[in-house]
């Protein structure tokens, strides 16, 4: 089944998702891969307020994604953006969806100990390599933050419109896709 | 950085800012077409569905001029260096140079890390890298230089075995399949495999990089051989990992193994994973630099 759906979203919007279904999504999202898990979990531990923009974070989606970025007059363009491998941010993936309140969590290989049925989350697959093409999706990137961590681990906001196919790979009642 | 001398040097340069275009920004026709032939063999929806995005990207990217994939890799250069070539006495600074313009020109993904202090100095270059092989060539005034992008993804999977040699050759079929189904979609499969058994450590995991350039589909001479790369072929198939571990019958898209004497106490294998996106360019030049061929 096909779902075209804007961000961010209701719980009872990833709830009706199942695993092999088809998503396409519209709004802002963020990507984070290993160096943005790691600092979110040391602001949890030391009690800090993460970032004001992170408020608007919530039913939205992290995406596991390393992006090259060019940057001209102020302006910062992704070049390419296929998803990294999840597995690597599997230890602290839990938390950090509970930290951000997002709804979805987008990668390639899927993540074995991320609760989807208690965070009421959903993962979404992006065939790997697949960097390119993202550019026909991307509408601008609309913010940055922790810039310091480097172009690849930053935390680049990106407006997306008809981002997909998104596969439904781990579902809100913990069936999977992977074997 | 060193500037560069001669005029040859500066034609080694610009070729290989050209080779390292190519690779990073289309894929080899020999692996558009083993995926083609997969998109046709495959029974699963959602593998085919990410097969044709995979080549759809691929021309977009062709088309675009840009990345294929947003991970452009660590860039490993493998030199075949004629004995009667000119004298090149400074190949680091050369490859350094054209590194350096073409992750700005193209542009790269800074992917050289200090592994102390985490810090990017998003250029590719560093303490020791990029990698650089070389091998020379008897009877040849030519140049070639190959270029490898090779993604940390799959690279994660690769891994070393030192085997006990009286059972390697019985378990390190089972060893290498282990690791590839653990791995599940991690790697982006389907994947290829280079595979270099005996040698000491590091001359297997070399031979099992060096095993990646062999053209898809291609057999080892030595039949024995070749039975073990298509039965590791077929045993990996099996495992329904599929495209991008979404499950499928097409996990492996080529197994190529290379062997070395071993000694008698030691049984090495090296695993070298990579992904379906199996992208390397070369470029061949005369003494003159002349470029005679490319690929």
């Amino acid at each position: 089944m096909k779902h075209e759906l804007n961000l961010p979203v209701m719980e009872k919007d990833v709830e009706k998702l199942k695993i092999g279904d088809i998503v396409y999504l519209d709004g802002v999202l963020i990507t984070a891969r290993d160096q943005v898990h790691k600092r979110i979990m040391d602001y949890i531990k030391e009690g800090k307020e993460l970032p004001d923009t992170f408020k608007d974070l919530k039913g939205s989606a992290i995406y596991h994604c390393g992006p090259i970025i060019k940057e001209s007059g102020g302006k910062y363009q992704v070049i390419s953006g296929g998803p990294t491998t999840s597995q690597r941010m599997d230890a602290l993936e839990n938390q950090v969806v509970q930290a951000l309140g997002v709804k979805f969590v987008i990668g390639k290989g899927g993540m074995k100990n991320l609760d989807t049925t208690g965070n009421k989350v959903v993962y979404l697959s992006y065939a790997g390599g697949c960097g390119a093409i993202i550019n026909k999706k991307i509408e601008e990137i609309v913010n940055v933050e922790w810039k310091d961590l480097g172009t690849c681990e930053a935390v680049w906001f990106i407006k997306v419109k008809e981002f997909g196919p998104l596969i439904v790979s781990q579902d809100t009642s913990g069936n999977s896709l992977y074997k | 950085m060193a500037t560069i001398q001669s005029d040859l040097e500066k034609k080694i340069e610009q070729a290989l800012i050209g080779t390292i275009k190519r690779t990073t920004t289309r894929a080899p026709l020999e692996l558009k077409n083993s995926l083609q032939k997969v998109v046709k063999e495959e029974e699963s929806d959602l593998a085919i569905e990410q097969l044709n995005l995979m080549l759809e990207n691929f021309e977009y990217g062709e088309e675009k001029e840009i990345p294929t994939c947003q991970d452009t890799g660590v860039l490993n250069f493998f030199i075949t260096l004629g004995n009667k070539f000119p004298i090149i006495s400074n190949f680091r600074e050369v490859i350094n140079s054209a590194v350096d313009a073409a992750t700005k020109l193209i542009p790269l993904r800074g992917n050289s890390v200090d592994p102390i202090t985490n810090e990017n100095p998003e250029n590719n270059l560093g303490a020791n890298v990029p990698p650089i092989y070389l091998s020379i060539s008897e009877n040849s005034s030519n140049l070639k230089i190959t270029v490898l992008p090779k993604g940390g993804g799959a690279e994660n999977i690769s891994k070393l075995f030192m085997l006990n040699p009286s059972s390697g050759l019985e378990v390190f079929q089972r060893e290498i399949v282990k690791v590839i189904k653990e791995a599940g979609g991690m790697p982006c499969p389907p994947v290829i495999l280079g595979i270099g058994i005996g040698g000491d450590a590091t001359t297997c995991m070399k031979l099992a990089k060096e095993a990646l350039l062999r053209p898809l589909n291609q057999r080892h001479s030595r039949k024995d051989i070749a039975k073990i790369e298509i039965e590791l072929m077929e045993k990996i198939n099996n495992l329904d990992i599929g495209v991008m571990g979404l499950g499928g019958k097409v996990t492996c898209l080529d197994v190529h193994v290379e062997v070395a004497m071993r000694h008698p106490a030691s049984f090495p294998v090296g695993l070298i994973v990579q992904c379906y996106a199996h992208r390397w360019a070369s470029f061949e030049m005369n003494e003159k630099g002349d470029i005679i061929d490319e690929a």
